[in-house]
């Protein structure tokens, strides 16, 4: 069976000061039906480009989708015509960001909100989205939402938001739902609630999930397979339990390593050393380069290693590739 | 909103209203010059028992204090003294000019408001592009030249090379006789040039103003939220954008209510608008004590009455202020 979504060797650049940068370089990925896909990576990896591409909301200019694919259930959607695009937001596609606070607009009730999105894409009443709207803000777990869908997101604490924001984007029954972070502006027990509540929505919806994280908490919890992004490349893909166990490219084993584990004596807590190169200053080589303890041989500095299975799951490392990690 | 916070800024507007009088009565006894002089001057020759008897009638010999607590206890039953220049009860001749006054700055406020915000709105759409430029030179210009200028260039251009608009008045002389409808109209024909001369400044402020409000609200999440539901290009702008970007604007507006109205002053001096602005200049002129402060005191009122318009507006407009005070 073909997957829901596919993305293809797509590539994003954006225009700066440094001249065109490539944000997105060739990525692959796909999501089946009912699946979660966990994608995982520091800031400015490129995880919300690669969310925002599929949306169609690159803002542009600077940003620009200079080569690839998006197919959803066959549909290819780069070049779609705006009106289509529009149609497929909230719809087919929907999107929860990682910032509550400031993702609802401040001046329109919740209750109107989430009714704005429903009338969008669906042929009903006014009054009749509102009580639909109502009857969602009860489904994701908000108490007395007759009187809660009247309120301001100003009147409603962080994980009240984000469940409003969930109840939005759910609202159309979408195929497809993108999370971008949805838990990191939110305290932890809040973010355990948010995450069973996506778990019930996939369940209810048979929504497919793309969790974007660098919380490798939230991924063992939530995927079902998992992409590693590393400086607007895909490095590793495979299945969950895969990836958690047996990490093959160093980056993602360092990911994994600093998942601080409970009831071990750890003064401090692990970290990768350095930080992203900024896109500009990329070379010819390994991105991760510079950062990596086995970046002995040559080839790391002068050639981009390939996404290729040695074994376990797919994985772009000269060191990999050559066994001798 | 409540009632208490309105019955609160209505009784610190009043309060204001009073200062306002002591003040205006304060500030213009201490001006030089003597009105018994004028009146006298009006009348033909002075003689020092004409002066005294002049004095005496109109109660300037009385001292300071007592002239101020007759004038406030006439204020405050409505009554604004005898004119020394008119022969007429000061709220007689305000009732004759107010109401040609309140329609030209309200034409000119709503005028500046609506193009303004919508000149801003689509120079908003592409910050670089041909709109945007029109309208920061615009606004340059419009906030540059002085009103009395733009006004007899505009009698100029429309009154005398290309005669559309009447070049002065409010009425045709011809129409004295005429029905009230074809009268209506000729008011409104007559209003064009001025309310167009007094809005040009305001109007350039307001769409820079609108333009800068919207650019930055038009990069906030809840606008890609509204994107990502699939929300229309319009909606965005005029429904998600505008709203929160006419916050600052309605600030603005209630602030400049004041500038507006002795802008209004002048652009009636400049057409003969049979307003109070015309009446001030010549109280002024004839150190008519009673009118001056007559014509004062129904600006701060029209002012005080903006304000609170203004403020109630807000808190319609921002429902994060609402049950604050």
């Amino acid at each position: 069976m073909a997957p829901l979504l596919c993305i293809e060797k797509l590539r994003v650049t954006f225009r700066t000061r440094y001249g065109e940068v490539t944000a997105l370089d060739s990525i692959s990925m796909h999501v089946n039906e009912g699946e979660t896909l966990g994608v995982v990576g520091e800031s400015g990896c490129g995880k919300s480009i690669t969310a925002l591409a599929t949306m169609g909301l690159i803002p542009s200019p600077p940003g620009r989708i200079a080569d690839g694919s998006i197919q959803l259930a066959g549909e290819e959607l780069i070049g779609a015509n705006s009106a289509r695009l529009r149609k497929l937001r909230g719809g087919d596609i929907a999107m929860i960001f990682q910032e509550p606070m400031t993702s609802l607009n401040p001046v329109f009730t919740v209750g109107d909100q989430i009714a704005e999105a429903i009338t969008l894409h669906q042929n009903v009443s006014a009054d009749r989205a509102f009580t639909d709207a109502v009857a969602l803000l009860d489904r994701v777990g908000i108490p007395s939402p007759d009187r809660r869908a009247r309120d301001y997101p100003h009147q409603l604490s962080g994980g009240m938001r984000q469940r409003v924001m969930i109840a939005m984007a759910v609202s159309c029954r979408p195929k497809v739902l993108i999370a971008d972070e949805p838990t990191t502006a939110l305290d932890v027990t809040v973010q355990a609630q948010i995450f069973d509540l996506l778990n019930e929505i996939q369940r209810d919806f048979g929504a497919a999930i793309i969790l974007i994280t660098h919380d490798m908490g939230a991924i063992s919890e939530m995927a079902d397979r998992v992409a590693v992004m590393y400086a607007g490349r895909v490095i590793e893909e495979g299945s969950a339990d895969s990836i958690l166990d047996q990490p093959q490219h160093p980056y993602a084993r360092g990911l994994i390593d600093c998942i601080p584990t409970l009831g071990r004596a750890e003064r401090t807590l692990k970290e990768i050393p350095g930080v992203v190169p900024p896109l500009h200053l990329l070379g010819a080589g390994c991105a991760f380069a510079e950062r990596c303890a086995f970046n002995d041989r040559a080839r790391c500095t002068t050639e981009k290693p390939r996404l290729i299975d040695h074994g376990h799951h797919p994985a772009a490392c000269h060191g990999v590739e050559e066994s001798r990690l | 909103m409540s009632a208490s916070y309105l019955m609160k800024r209505v009784g610190y507007g009043l309060l204001l209203m009073l200062g306002v009088v002591i003040l205006n009565f304060l500030l213009i006894r201490l001006a030089p010059g003597d009105p018994a002089v004028v009146i006298a001057g009006e009348m033909g020759g002075a003689t020092e028992e004409m002066l005294e008897s002049i004095r005496e009638e109109y109660g300037l010999n009385k001292p300071l204090l007592t002239q101020l607590w007759i004038y406030v206890s006439g204020v405050v039953r409505f009554d604004l003294g005898q004119s020394f220049f008119f022969n007429q009860p000061v709220t007689t001749l305000i009732a004759q000019r107010i109401l040609p006054t309140i329609l030209l700055v309200i034409t000119a406020q709503i005028l500046s408001i609506l193009l303004g915000v919508f000149l801003g709105v689509i120079a908003s759409r592409k910050p670089g592009g041909v709109v945007s430029a029109f309208v920061s030179v615009f606004a340059t210009i419009g906030y540059a030249v002085p009103v009395f200028w733009t006004g007899i260039m505009l009698i100029i251009l429309f009154a005398s090379i290309l005669p559309i608009f009447p070049v002065e008045g409010m009425l045709s002389v011809k129409l004295r006789d005429a029905n009230i409808f074809v009268q209506a109209l000729d008011v409104l024909h007559h209003l064009v040039l001025p309310a167009f001369t007094l809005a040009i400044i305001y109007l350039a402020q307001y769409a820079r103003l609108g333009r800068a409000s919207m650019l930055e609200v038009l990069g906030s999440d809840y606008i890609r939220t509204a994107r990502a539901k699939g929300a229309s290009e319009r909606s965005v702008l005029f429904k998600h954008a505008l709203r929160n970007a006419a916050l600052p604007i309605l600030t603005v507006a209630g602030l400049q209510f004041g500038n507006l109205i002795s802008g209004a002053l002048l652009v009636e001096t400049v057409f003969n608008w049979p307003g109070m602005g015309r009446l001030a200049f010549d109280s002024i002129l004839r150190r008519d004590y009673p009118t001056i402060m007559g014509v004062l005191f129904f600006a701060s009122f029209m002012v005080v009455v903006a304000n609170i318009l203004t403020d109630m507006s807000y808190r319609w407009a921002d429902p994060r202020l609402r049950g604050k005070s």
